[in-house]
């Protein structure tokens, strides 16, 4: 019985170990590639609808997202369910400027407010646009970083960069939101899923064929 | 000292008059004003029987549909289509086919959510707010609508179509919906289109077109 809980205990401590170790430990610090940062930084994105697909803690929701760019340069995220009802109008504003039209009841509580307009305020790259640039390369990825409080908002490409592989949320420790691109990238990205690290929440968005949706 | 309340003349009832009949004229022009071409149906006792005896002759519906969604502060519209099946009593099956899959199956207290990526069974029972999105769609399209209690109604008619204007009472649906305007045939009772209008002013408009009414449709198409 002793011995079980000595084993019980070793792994969990090996565990909780490994799961302390950084994300981000293997980046070495480099001079920011000014020309790679401009061609890279994903910026506004064109108006689209997407397609979302929302698995949050066991439990599976989908429907429409809108992001639309104003004529004062905000720009609107909207979520509707498939058959038409609104879930959730923000906007943003560079720089930092949030404001939430409409929001059901269910959404409207201060950690699922939070989560959403950072999640958004990321895919709409608007951490980039706040604060200064830095850089760290892997073997396979180049990062660039802008430090937000006590998170770094980073977007990543292939080491030649020739293409935007993910933005991420993250603490020196931890990575905390992933935002993985697929298909076409920015101002048009095809596909985009948002990875929680630290609780069960996944959203994918895939872009509606504009012929196939009316403005 | 002047007095500044000066006693009521019969000048001032009949000024006071002329305001309120424009005022109520303004007020009636403008409950009109809201549906061109209707004029209201004073007498919804005696149109909620005949209404409900002649919808409930509808035993079946398949047709195309049409949905616009408008996000009016965005002047922003987004248009999808598919099928629509109905067969009496509390069976609705509405497959959007473009630009996205998306399948709704209803079929009494069991309801099939079908996305591009994952398949939902739902007991409607254990959700109320389903439960009562579930009851709306298909007492519009059964023709049960007016006797919901969780609506109040107005009724307009033109030449060939019944307006019926729904204004939720309770909380949880009025946060959803401002009123739900639904068009009737008048020749047959079947529902022509529903209109969603949200607190915000977006609206949905679901147009049933190229009806089949009364056909046979095999039970396994309500298969939830």
């Amino acid at each position: 019985m002793n011995r079980f809980l000595i084993r019980y205990l070793l792994l969990s401590s090996s565990l909780l170990l490994l799961s302390c170790t950084s994300a981000y430990r293997s980046l070495r610090p480099i001079s920011v590639d000014g020309a790679c940062a401009r061609k890279m930084t994903p910026s506004a994105m064109n108006t689209s609808w997407y397609q979302a697909d929302i698995d949050v803690v066991n439990k599976h929701l989908s429907g429409l997202v809108l992001i639309k760019n104003m004529p004062d340069s905000s720009q609107r995220v909207v979520f509707t369910s498939e058959a038409g009802v609104t879930f959730f109008d923000f906007g943003f504003k560079r720089p930092g400027k949030f404001k939430v039209y409409a929001v059901i009841k269910k959404l409207s509580g201060k950690a699922a407010l939070k989560t959403l307009q950072k999640d958004f305020e990321l895919l709409l790259g608007e951490p980039f646009a706040r604060g200064d640039l830095q850089s760290w390369k892997t073997q396979d990825e180049t990062f660039f970083g802008v430090t937000q409080k006590k998170e770094v908002a980073y977007f990543i490409t292939d080491k030649d960069c020739s293409s935007l592989q993910r933005l991420e949320w993250g603490t020196k420790q931890k990575r905390k939101v992933s935002i993985k691109i697929r298909g076409a990238g920015y101002p048009s990205p095809d596909t985009l899923d948002i990875i929680h690290y630290t609780f069960p929440l996944e959203i994918r968005l895939t872009r509606l064929q504009k012929n196939d949706s009316s403005q | 000292m002047p007095n500044l309340f000066p006693p009521l003349d019969d000048r001032c009832f009949i000024r006071t008059g002329k305001v309120t009949l424009g005022l109520l004229v303004i007020i009636s022009f403008s409950t009109y004003a809201q549906y061109p071409g209707y004029t209201a149906i004073g007498e919804i006792v005696v149109f909620k029987r005949q209404f409900g005896a002649e919808s409930a002759k509808v035993l079946s519906i398949a047709c195309d549909f049409t949905q616009e969604k408008t996000l009016t502060s965005l002047t922003e519209k987004i248009t999808s289509t598919g099928k629509f099946w109905f067969k009496r009593s509390d069976k609705l099956r509405i497959e959007y086919t473009k630009p996205f899959v998306y399948l709704v199956v209803m079929n009494k207290d069991k309801m099939l959510v079908r996305d591009g990526q994952k398949e939902s069974r739902i007991n409607v029972k254990s959700s109320k707010l389903f439960q009562r999105v579930n009851r709306i769609m298909i007492d519009c399209v059964q023709g049960n609508i007016l006797d919901s209690k969780d609506f109040t109604a107005r009724v307009f008619e033109n030449g060939t179509t019944f307006l019926l204007e729904m204004t939720p009472v309770s909380k949880t649906l009025h946060e959803f919906f401002q009123t739900i305007v639904l068009t009737v045939d008048k020749k047959d009772y079947s529902a022509k289109s529903i209109l969603m209008n949200e607190p915000m002013g977006d609206r949905t408009l679901i147009k049933l077109e190229r009806k089949k009414l009364n056909e046979p449709i095999p039970d396994t198409v309500f298969t939830p």
